[in-house]
């Protein structure tokens, strides 16, 4: 009760003392001093913030195009290792070694992709698990189907069978809505670099404009022509903004580039890989259903269909002429199925086949040129980044000296009032 | 086979004729829901009226030679074309499937497919195999995207009023393949159980008899084998001639259980083509006599006994 009246007497003591500093000429200098030091340092931390924003943005962009690129690896992993599954079945007697060999690759990548992605994205961890589940009963189903096979059992066919069905209704589809969701992160984060830079911009305007009314203040109190060092800290704040948002201009270029070019590339041709071996699995899966194959080969317009839309988008030319010589051949193993001629339609579809020849080379033309597209995306995002560093802790310095060298200027005209 | 041999398997065959239609008036008289199975396309109609299911149209005169198929007929179409268009099974072990070491189709029904080859063109290989599921058989005829089925499949009534059958040339019945370890011995231990079963087939359309057994539908039946190897089904009910190509797939299974039906298989034909069904009953009415039905009987069933006499053909239905 008795302390009331004394923290009053504190409290308006205080304010009669802040009251105080800043009346008169010398207090307005005081705040004009305050708020030049103030906008300045605020230059310096706010700027330094951003340009790590952006950073930190491109950096997340770049994490999420190699997931991307990582499940749409998984994908094309498992709808290859499926193809190569049901062609060396279409074969009959004992498979070809490399087809066996191509189907064990399959999984392999299949497996170690998985267990790489979950370690590099926790939010999709839980997706990716329940696809893993999916690829060891797919491999399960295989090898049950390989080992009826090898003992002249057909239940072979309906193993074979069961193992395709599991992968695209249980597999495909979660791997499908982690692309999507992928894709969009990637989209957001390039949005936010775009946010940045106008941040830089703004502050860049609102800091000079503090200097500048500073400053044409002092011109009218003081009547000196120029406050030197008030001047210095408006132009190294007003250069060092420019830079800033000169480089990251450059950066956001660079980002644009990478996504107009190598980034829809890798899309483009994941998306064309992935359409095209399920492809492949379909005409193979329509020759072993033997007559009543349509839901099969229904499947592979649907799906070649796709790819020749993903195609557009594709630059590579040997991977455009590869595709569309291997929808030729395909014609060709249909028309010949179709026409009584089961043999010749398998020996097109298999082996050294026209088809399955066409198929090898547009598969080896369009995975050169995904690692090709898929490195370059890697390598210009990196890039995009790399003078962003420099530039944050630039702009940290040079608000802290402006702050200083402002601050320096007040106190001179300070001085001329004690 | 000799002079004598050849009469008395005629012999035989008279003698069965009879027993077997006195045994399908019985039956029908005695279980018309076993001879009205529902079908895909009219699922609530009662079955119609067709007489005895098993006759089907005597072969009027001698055959027209291979190659030489009278102008006219549908056999001359078939000759014209050049192929024979068989719709069967490729996955049902003993009667059409497809043997995984050479890729080839094989069978009992494959080897009567080739036959009706080698009587049209005098080539058995003119053959364009279509592998169909059960469902598939009778749609796949009536548009005429196959010209013949040879595909395990049971001559009925209800059939009857969609399609043509041939001469009956196998007598199976329904049965149930359970566990090796299992002890039940007949579809009446096996209520509450999961029980495969192929859509399209008689032997889905018996199910409704056993409600208190739980049907797992598939598309083929050789999915259920899958299933069952899996544990997703805890039994399996089919004819006993794919069970048994079943159980030469597994050890583990066993076929148990009196049949639960008779099935007689005949090969199906559109019901407009019943010059095609009388040529089809006369090349089968020489595989019966000439000794070809039973090598083909020993070489795919390879049954533990004697080797049995054909089922008869039987004739009277007017087209």
């Amino acid at each position: 009760m008795k302390t009331a009246p004394i923290s009053q007497e504190h409290e308006s003591r205080a304010r009669v003392l802040i009251a105080d500093a800043f009346a008169g000429t010398p207090g307005r200098l005081r705040l004009f001093g305050a708020v030049s030091v103030t906008a300045c340092l605020v230059f310096g931390a706010a700027g330094f913030l951003l340009v790590n924003h952006l950073d930190n943005s491109l950096g997340q962009e770049r994490a999420h195009a190699a997931q991307l690129v990582r499940i749409q690896t998984i994908r094309t992993s498992l709808v290859k290792a499926d193809a190569n599954a049901t062609n060396a079945f279409l074969v009959g007697g004992l498979e070809p070694a490399d087809a066996r060999a191509a189907y064990v690759d399959g999984i392999n990548s299949a497996a170690a992709t998985l267990a790489e992605a979950s370690n590099a994205d926790a939010a999709s961890a839980s997706e990716l698990q329940a696809v893993n589940k999916v690829l060891a009963n797919y491999t399960g189903l295989v090898e049950s189907a390989r080992a009826n096979n090898r003992q002249g059992f057909p239940i072979g066919a309906a193993y074979l069978r069961q193992a395709s069905k599991s992968l695209r209704d249980d597999a495909l589809p979660p791997l499908e809505t982690l692309v999507s969701a992928e894709r969009k992160r990637v989209d957001s984060s390039a949005n936010a670099v775009g946010h940045a830079q106008d941040g830089v911009l703004l502050l860049l305007v609102v800091v000079v404009v503090c200097l500048l009314v500073t400053q044409i203040w002092l011109f009218r109190r003081t009547h000196r022509v120029i406050n030197l060092p008030v001047a210095f800290a408006t132009v190294l704040v007003l250069v060092t903004g420019v830079i800033a948002i000169g480089v990251m201009g450059w950066s956001r270029g660079r980002d644009d580039k990478a996504r107009e070019g190598p980034y829809t590339q890798t899309v483009a041709l994941a998306t064309v890989r992935i359409d095209a071996f399920d492809a492949k699995s379909s005409e193979s899966l329509t020759l072993i259903a033997r007559g009543s194959g349509q839901p099969f080969e229904d499947r592979f317009k649907s799906v070649a269909a796709d790819a020749r839309r993903a195609l557009v988008d594709v630059v590579d030319p040997r991977t455009r002429s590869s595709f569309d010589v291997y929808l030729v051949r395909h014609t060709a193993v249909r028309a010949a199925d179709d026409g009584g001629r089961y043999d010749r339609a398998v020996a097109m579809a298999t082996g050294n086949g026209a088809a399955n020849a066409a198929f090898g080379a547009f598969e080896t033309s369009s995975r050169h040129a995904l690692t090709q597209q898929s490195t370059e995306l890697s390598d210009a995002l990196a890039h995009a980044r790399f003078p962003l560093l420099m530039l944050s802790l630039l702009l940290l310095a040079a608000g802290v000296v402006a702050a200083i060298v402002a601050r320096r200027g007040i106190a001179q005209r300070l001085q001329e009032y004690r | 086979m000799n002079a004598m041999g050849r009469r008395s398997t005629a012999a035989v065959a008279v003698l069965l004729i009879v027993a077997l239609s006195a045994c399908d008036s019985a039956k029908s008289a005695l279980h018309p829901a076993e001879q009205a199975p529902a079908t895909t396309t009219t699922p609530a109609a009662p079955a119609p009226d067709c007489g005895n299911p098993v006759a089907s149209f005597a072969p009027d005169g001698p055959r027209p030679a291979p190659g030489q198929m009278p102008s006219g007929s549908f056999m001359a179409k078939i000759q014209q074309r050049g192929r024979l268009v068989a719709g069967v099974s490729a996955d049902t072990l003993l009667f059409g499937f497809r043997n995984p070491f050479s890729g080839q189709l094989e069978g009992f029904d494959i080897d009567l497919v080739r036959r009706v080859a080698q009587e049209i063109f005098g080539d058995p290989n003119r053959v364009e195999y279509r592998a169909l599921t059960y469902a598939q058989r009778i749609p796949a005829l009536m548009d005429g995207s196959v010209d013949i089925v040879a595909d395990v499949m049971t001559i009925n009534c209800t059939r009857w009023g969609q399609i043509s059958f041939s001469s009956q040339y196998f007598d199976a019945g329904q049965k149930v393949l359970v566990r090796s370890d299992s002890k039940a011995r007949g579809i009446q231990d096996l209520n509450g159980e999961r029980m495969c079963v192929a859509k399209g087939s008689t032997n889905f359309d018996n199910m409704k008899n056993y409600p208190k057994v739980i049907p797992v539908p598939v598309d083929d039946i050789s999915d259920c084998m899958v299933l069952f190897q899996q544990g997703t089904a805890d039994a399996v009910t089919g004819d006993d001639t794919v069970l048994a190509g079943f159980v030469r797939q597994d050890p583990y299974a066993k076929i148990v259980g009196p049949p639960i039906t008779s099935e007689p298989y005949g090969l199906g034909i559109a019901k407009t083509h019943p010059d095609f069904v009388r040529f089809v009953n006369s090349v089968l009415e020489d595989i019966r006599a000439d000794g070809t039905w039973r090598a083909w009987y020993a070489k795919w069933l390879k049954p533990p006994g004697a080797v049995p006499q054909p089922p008869p053909a039987k004739y009277g239905r007017a087209s």
